[in-house]
């Protein structure tokens, strides 16, 4: 113990124990905070200007066609309704029922995403833990979290928000200060939601601690129910043919309920059309509305957050170190089984993916839920009575639905299947160090994202096709574009994940939300749409022509054109197959030759 | 000073802490030892106030953890055994945010940071982005932030994970130093030889209860082995807590 007591010269002893810290007053630590901030959006915005102008550049250019895309569908949507409904009482009720459906689903979205997102950087986050150690009151602590989570909830509700207001002022030829207020009306919006969602998220980490699987499946169940009685109490026995004119009052009618005046959509919507019409003092006197109960929302949940995050933080530890016995043996067997012919290392591969995605509720409440909504409007869709109207649009309305499956599924192998490597990269030391080669591990995720998404997205298609009552021989191409899109996307996100890995982020949001993900996402999107068009457009054609020679309307319609036809949709279908194929081959190739040489 | 008073704390129906009673002076380097799951790491969140205790109080400098947890705080400094840093801003800027918040002036936090950064020679990566550091070049950083204020109460978790031979020795002196000028320095360690080393007092705890506290000399006392060394000492006295070790399998014959 020589060194016990042997003061070393450096280190003056007079200030060796500092005066008490002088305590920040709340203004002080609220500029200490935002310093941070600051100085983090500088240096990520410095890093992006320098190292990553190409990523930059794609992210901007892919967001701004996105938003043109919206704001010229949204313009076309209004001068639809202002050419097409002539009186102005009835186009006045139909734009505030937009207004207030589209805002109430927004306002539903941003209640859950804040509490979601919130509760992951509150109660998961190593900041929170740096800074629960440090001398700043949990109210700020709470704050810098809730704004924070504000920012990441709200971003989406802006970009799908401001194309819709903009386009929508450009067909009312709203007056200047409309445009100059779109912002203020938003940002006072989201506030209110996100307050919501924090206190919600608060509330049942004190309250219900350990018990976020059984909430989230209670929500996930909640949304599916709601939803589904809304559907059914909106389409359920309406008195008039669809898209009538008695139809729609009647729609028009069964909106209302997302009209009532205690809600902050109303007030968002009477606002903005109130300013747009260009009675300002109106429009502004809404705006201090949301603003007066934004703020008040905001004291709530900081006095909540103050009273309750501290104990909330410690409640969660005392159910973390309960132990929990692995259950569902079953579903392991079954994979077992199904997997039966594969290796022993790749069976084993499968079964741990599956392991962790079971025992990831926020991957599968997702799964269900928009699995869910999916097969609720597949099992309503024939209240549409589309094939009364026109026959043609049977199987349009088809291929839209596979469509949407698949786009559905490229947001989940964007979000779950491309991270994957990038996560195994981090403890790449488990996997490198086994008798395993490389090449196991990417097949391993690519037969686990493709055999788990073919059963779910063929037989939400299988649904829809026979709600639909489409044609024997369109049914079957539906299930082969299925299977040609699912595992077309499963390598697209597997080999775009082992090219474009990102070892550094734990969180496989965050990963997703990068460059490789926005890349994954976009490539899947035009994947899908060329898989659909190859198929979708000579069934169209085949199948007008077959109704229309049913119905002796076009008896004289030319062989050639009828072999013409035939062939189109036969080339359809082998071209889909092919492009398949190399959408498949070529990700994968390029992702494991990636793999191989990869230094972790 | 830092005061356990028959301090419990569970996991559901497992007990972590076991009525834990300990008191640590100022001038004291106190180590606690254990092995793993003996409760150590839960001992140290509720001393810093990440958890609460189930039953007891858990005070430092005279501030109860429970009721005054931001006055307690102010007195500590933390270094964690997993250092956090934000990866987006650089040693220096993440240093002067804690600075910031411990209420310092610009010309304290400017002399306090040229002071840590040569004891622990931060200054070839100081202005570099967090993200590019190594596990020991972080650790140093987070033991400069925690030794920024100058502490009354220090507080470590498992210090020397990381840390190359010479900022092992450096941290060693320099906690040697700051129990000398009157610092309480709180360690929980597997590191024997460190905590035999500069340690004033050992505690050793097993399955949540403390089992020994004292110095070494008193523990080689008790357990009638006055030359035996700490390493000797704490196996002794946590034999009866750990299984026999699993005979090792019998290697498979080679393949042909």
């Amino acid at each position: 113990m020589s060194t016990k007591a042997s003061a070393q010269p450096g280190w003056p002893l007079a200030d060796a124990v500092g005066p008490a810290a002088e305590r920040l007053s709340p203004r002080d630590e609220d500029r200490a905070f935002w310093r941070l901030r600051l100085r983090l959006a500088r240096n990520m915005a410095r890093e992006m200007l320098t190292r990553m102008r190409f990523r930059l550049t794609l992210i901007v250019v892919l967001t701004g066609l996105l938003w043109v895309g919206m704001f010229w569908m949204f313009l076309d949507g209004f001068a639809f309704l202002e050419h097409g409904i002539r009186h102005p009482e009835t186009l006045d009720q139909t734009i505030r029922a937009v207004f207030s459906m589209f805002f109430a689903s927004l306002m539903v979205m941003l209640v859950f995403s804040s509490a979601i997102i919130l509760y992951g950087s509150l109660f998961r986050s190593p900041e929170v833990t740096f800074l629960l150690t440090s001398p700043v009151r949990v109210e700020r602590i709470f704050l810098h979290k809730f704004q924070e989570a504000i920012v990441l909830s709200s971003w989406g509700c802006v970009l799908l928000g401001s194309p819709m207001l903009l386009a929508y002022g450009v067909v009312a030829e709203a007056p200047w200060y409309y445009y100059v207020l779109l912002l203020p009306f938003l940002l006072a919006f989201v506030y209110l939601p996100a307050t919501l969602g924090a206190v919600a998220c608060l509330l049942i980490a004190r309250w219900l601690p350990g018990r976020q699987n059984v909430v989230l499946v209670a929500v996930a169940a909640a949304i599916l129910g709601g939803v589904a009685a809304m559907g059914w109490w909106l389409w359920t026995g309406p008195e008039n043919d669809l898209l009538t004119a008695g139809w729609f009052q009647e729609m028009l009618g069964r909106l209302r309920y997302c009209e009532q005046r205690l809600l902050p959509n109303w007030w968002l919507s009477s606002g903005l059309l109130e300013t747009a019409r260009g009675a300002w003092s109106e429009g502004l006197l809404f705006l201090v509305v949301l603003i007066a109960n934004g703020l008040l929302g905001r004291q709530v949940c900081t006095w909540v957050g103050g009273q309750t995050y501290r104990p909330a933080y410690n409640a969660l530890f005392n159910r973390r170190g309960g132990r929990k016995r692995s259950r569902a043996g079953w579903f392991e067997a079954l994979l077992g089984r199904l997997s039966a012919g594969l290796s022993g290392q790749m069976r084993l591969l499968l079964v741990k993916d599956a392991r962790l995605f079971r025992r990831d509720p926020v991957q599968w409440t997702q799964f269900l839920i928009f699995f869910g909504l999916l097969a609720l409007y597949f099992l309503n869709i024939r209240r549409f009575s589309y094939d009364r109207h026109y026959t043609g649009w049977v199987n349009m309305v088809s291929f839209l639905n596979l469509s949407v499956v698949g786009l559905l599924m490229s947001t989940f192998t964007t979000r779950f299947i491309f991270p994957m490597i990038s996560l195994e990269g981090q403890r790449f030391w488990i996997l490198g160090l086994l008798p395993l080669k490389r090449e196991t591990i990417l097949w391993g995720k690519f037969l686990f994202a493709a055999g788990g998404s073919i059963a779910p997205c063929a037989g939400l298609v299988l649904l829809s096709d026979v709600m639909l009552g489409v044609a024997p021989l369109i049914l079957l191409v539906h299930q082969l574009t299925c299977v040609v899109l699912c595992v077309g996307l499963a390598g697209i996100a597997v080999g775009l994940g082992a090219r474009l890995p990102n070892f550094r982020e734990q969180s496989p949001s965050r990963i997703a939300a990068g460059f490789g993900g926005t890349l994954n996402l976009v490539v899947s999107t035009l994947y899908i749409l060329a898989i659909v068009l190859l198929t979708a457009v000579p069934s169209h054609f085949y199948l007008v022509a077959q109704a229309a020679g049913e119905s002796r309307m076009l008896d004289d319609m030319a062989l050639p054109d009828r072999r013409w036809l035939e062939f189109y949709l036969t080339s359809g279908v082998i071209g889909s197959l092919v492009l398949g194929a190399i959408a498949t081959a070529v990700p994968l190739w390029i992702g494991f030759r990636a793999f191989r040489r990869i230094e972790f | 000073m830092i005061e356990f008073h028959e301090v419990t704390r569970k996991y559901s129906r497992k007990t972590a802490v076991d009525q834990l009673t300990l008191t640590v002076h100022p001038g004291q380097l106190f180590a606690l030892l254990g092995p793993n799951g003996a409760g150590k790491t839960t001992t140290i969140k509720m001393l810093v106030g990440l958890l609460r205790p189930d039953s007891g109080t858990v005070r430092v400098c005279g501030h109860d953890m429970v009721d005054q947890p931001q006055r307690a705080i102010e007195s500590i400094g933390y270094v964690p055994d997993q250092p956090f840093l934000y990866d987006k801003l650089s040693g220096r800027e993440f240093l002067e945010f804690v600075a910031e918040m411990r209420g310092m002036d610009r010309a304290a936090t400017a002399a306090n940071i040229a002071r840590q950064s040569e004891n622990f020679r931060l200054d070839e990566f100081l202005d570099d982005l967090a993200e590019t550091y190594s596990h020991g070049m972080k650790q140093r950083l987070v033991f400069a932030s925690a030794f920024l204020h100058s502490p009354a109460v220090l507080v470590i978790d498992e210090p020397m994970v990381g840390l190359d031979p010479r900022t092992v020795r450096l941290v060693k002196d320099l906690l040697r130093e700051r129990a000398a000028a009157g610092t309480t320095v709180f360690m929980s360690t597997h590191t024997l030889v460190v905590a035999e080393e500069i340690a004033d007092r050992i505690g050793i705890v097993t399955q949540g209860r403390l089992h020994f506290l004292g110095t070494v000399p008193e523990l080689q006392a008790k357990l009638s082995a006055h030359e035996a060394s700490l390493e000797a000492l704490f196996l002794e006295l946590t034999e009866g807590d750990r299984r026999k070790p699993e005979p090792m399998p019998t290697p498979l014959p080679e393949s042909s």
